[in-house]
């Protein structure tokens, strides 16, 4: 645990974020939602980024998947930049956003079906994440008669169904109780445990930061700047009451004026 | 509501007496129809035909044919016509209304054109269709497309401009081509918009084929209609309006099924 350990040692760096910002043409001006952001993503790394809301987080996120273009700034993947849309970087909605016209197993397939791989081994990819996160036998339903946690689930059998290198998780349990938001945290590390990938998760719930991250990434209010980073090495799978545990919430949370 | 009525015992007779109240309500205005009907025609026969006289009329026609067409006859004539237009203006009115709502540039060069032709009533066309086809079938038949294929290309139109942000962000983010976005989440997400503009093609091309028929032709049920009018034979109207009635009401019954087997998802939740 500790500050501005920006180089992790050794670690191979997957994503570059260079000099990225995103301003909008307004009524009265530009309006600014993320200034000039550095970081790094390192390989197999669960990062978090953790910020107020409306800070321009999620701009942050939309550009790395290609969803909006930046203003200024470069976002490199394995040293090579990107523009636009790229197939190794998978995205959760926080909206979710599954096609309801489309069944559980529909949704899921559709980043395979869209690259044209044959049905026989989409399926199979895509029932081994609706198993993986617990959805078997519901591979017939159609989103409208899921629950809310449900149906993220569905969002992130979908995500992996596609095997992305790099996975962008946007508040994905924004929209959920704090039940069921327990539970999925806790799915989400496991998954991950099992299936290792590149994840940046952003939040803006500093419990659910210490307990997915391996690093947590402190912005600013609007627009986004980055504030701080942390650096969180606790044991997974986390006790969020250990002693440790509530330490590094406090510390960052005397950092910030979100609340808890 | 179900559910509720298990496990809440209070609310069991409130729902009962609702549910009977539901089903009693469309029996009791019907009724009342008939009521009227009855009233009004023991007072003045020479404008409305009695129920009696009416029903008399429905048996005599299904025994004896009207210019050699028996009345299933009839029927069919303005179906068969119907059915034509519309099988025509949905696969038109579809591909136009993707083709407007999707490429802005088809937009901008056919929008305009279409706003203008868009408010001509289908029968304004009869006496230009005349001189260009003559009479016969084909110009009816493209007298009640022209009226059925506007609510379609309006309808899948507005259903393509207003796709959701939010799922062509997920076709993006899943590195969709231009043919998977318009296939795989445009268009199915347009698509009770879309049956929207079916659902009223249906109707409207069930109203224009009638008028047409009205203004000419020796068969259909809006020749029975007009038949009835110069024969004085106002029993064969309200037998007529009654056909149409009945008819239109289960051409509605059979869009919805179609629709439903189409989007088995908007029957749940």
């Amino acid at each position: 645990m500790g500050k501005d350990r920006l180089n992790k040692q050794g670690a191979k760096v997957r994503l570059r974020i260079s000099g990225l910002s995103k301003s909008y043409d307004v009524k009265n001006g530009i309006l600014k939602a993320v200034d000039n952001i550095n970081f790094e993503v390192y390989d197999n790394e669960f990062l978090v980024i953790l910020g107020p809301g409306q800070c321009g987080k999620s701009v942050l996120l939309n550009m790395i998947a290609g969803l909006e273009e930046p203003t200024t700034g470069t976002i490199e993947l394995d040293g090579k930049k990107i523009n636009g849309s790229d197939p190794r970087i998978g995205m959760v909605f926080q909206k979710i956003a599954l096609m309801p016209w489309k069944t559980v197993m529909q949704n899921t397939e559709i980043g395979p079906k869209f690259r044209g791989i044959n049905k026989r081994t989409r399926r199979e990819k895509a029932q081994m994440y609706i198993d993986l996160v617990g959805l078997n036998g519901f591979e017939d339903s159609y989103p409208s008669q899921l629950s809310g946690g449900m149906k993220q689930r569905v969002g992130i059998a979908r995500a992996y169904a596609n095997d992305p290198e790099i996975l962008l998780m946007d508040e994905p349990f924004g929209a959920l109780d704090a039940q069921t938001r327990y539970a999925m945290e806790e799915e989400v590390a496991k998954i991950w445990q099992k299936e290792k990938r590149t994840i940046i998760f952003v939040t803006n719930n500093i419990e659910e930061a210490c307990y997915l991250g391996d690093r947590i990434i402190l912005f600013s209010e609007s627009p986004a700047r980055i504030k701080e980073l942390y650096v969180d090495d606790l044991p997974k799978p986390r006790d969020i009451v250990s002693q440790k545990f509530l330490e590094l919430r406090t510390i960052i949370s005397e950092n910030t004026d979100l609340a808890i | 509501m179900t559910m509720k009525k298990k496990e809440h015992f209070g609310e069991v007779k409130k729902y009962t007496i609702l549910d009977i109240v539901y089903r009693i309500l469309p029996i009791l205005s019907i009724s009342c129809i008939f009521l009227l009907w009855i009233y009004v025609s023991a007072d003045k026969p020479q404008l409305f035909p009695s129920l009696q006289a009416t029903w008399e009329r429905f048996i005599k026609l299904l025994e004896k044919p009207v210019m050699r067409v028996s009345y299933l006859g009839h029927i069919s004539a303005s179906l068969k016509r119907v059915c034509i237009a519309l099988a025509v203006s949905w696969i038109i009115g579809i591909s136009f209304g993707v083709l407007i709502g999707w490429n802005k540039k088809m937009d901008a060069f056919f929008g305009s054109i279409f706003s203008f032709i868009r408010p001509i009533p289908p029968i304004a066309w009869i006496p230009l269709i005349t001189i260009w086809f003559g009479i016969g079938e084909f110009p009816k038949i493209v007298i009640v497309f022209i009226g059925a294929v506007m609510p379609v290309v309006v309808n899948t139109q507005a259903g393509l401009d207003s796709v959701e942000q939010m799922y062509l962000d997920v076709g993006t983010a899943f590195n969709t081509n231009k043919k998977q976005m318009l296939l795989e989440i445009a268009i199915p997400s347009a698509l009770p918009s879309i049956f929207a503009g079916i659902r009223t093609s249906t109707s409207t091309a069930w109203m224009v084929v009638l008028a047409a028929e009205m203004l000419g032709a020796k068969s259909g049920i809006g020749f029975l209609v007009s038949r009835g009018m110069e024969g004085d034979d106002l029993p064969l109207v309200l037998v007529a309006m009654i056909t149409i009635g009945v008819i239109g009401a289960l051409l509605g019954v059979v869009t919805s099924f179609i629709e439903r087997r189409l989007c088995p998802w908007e029957r749940i939740g």
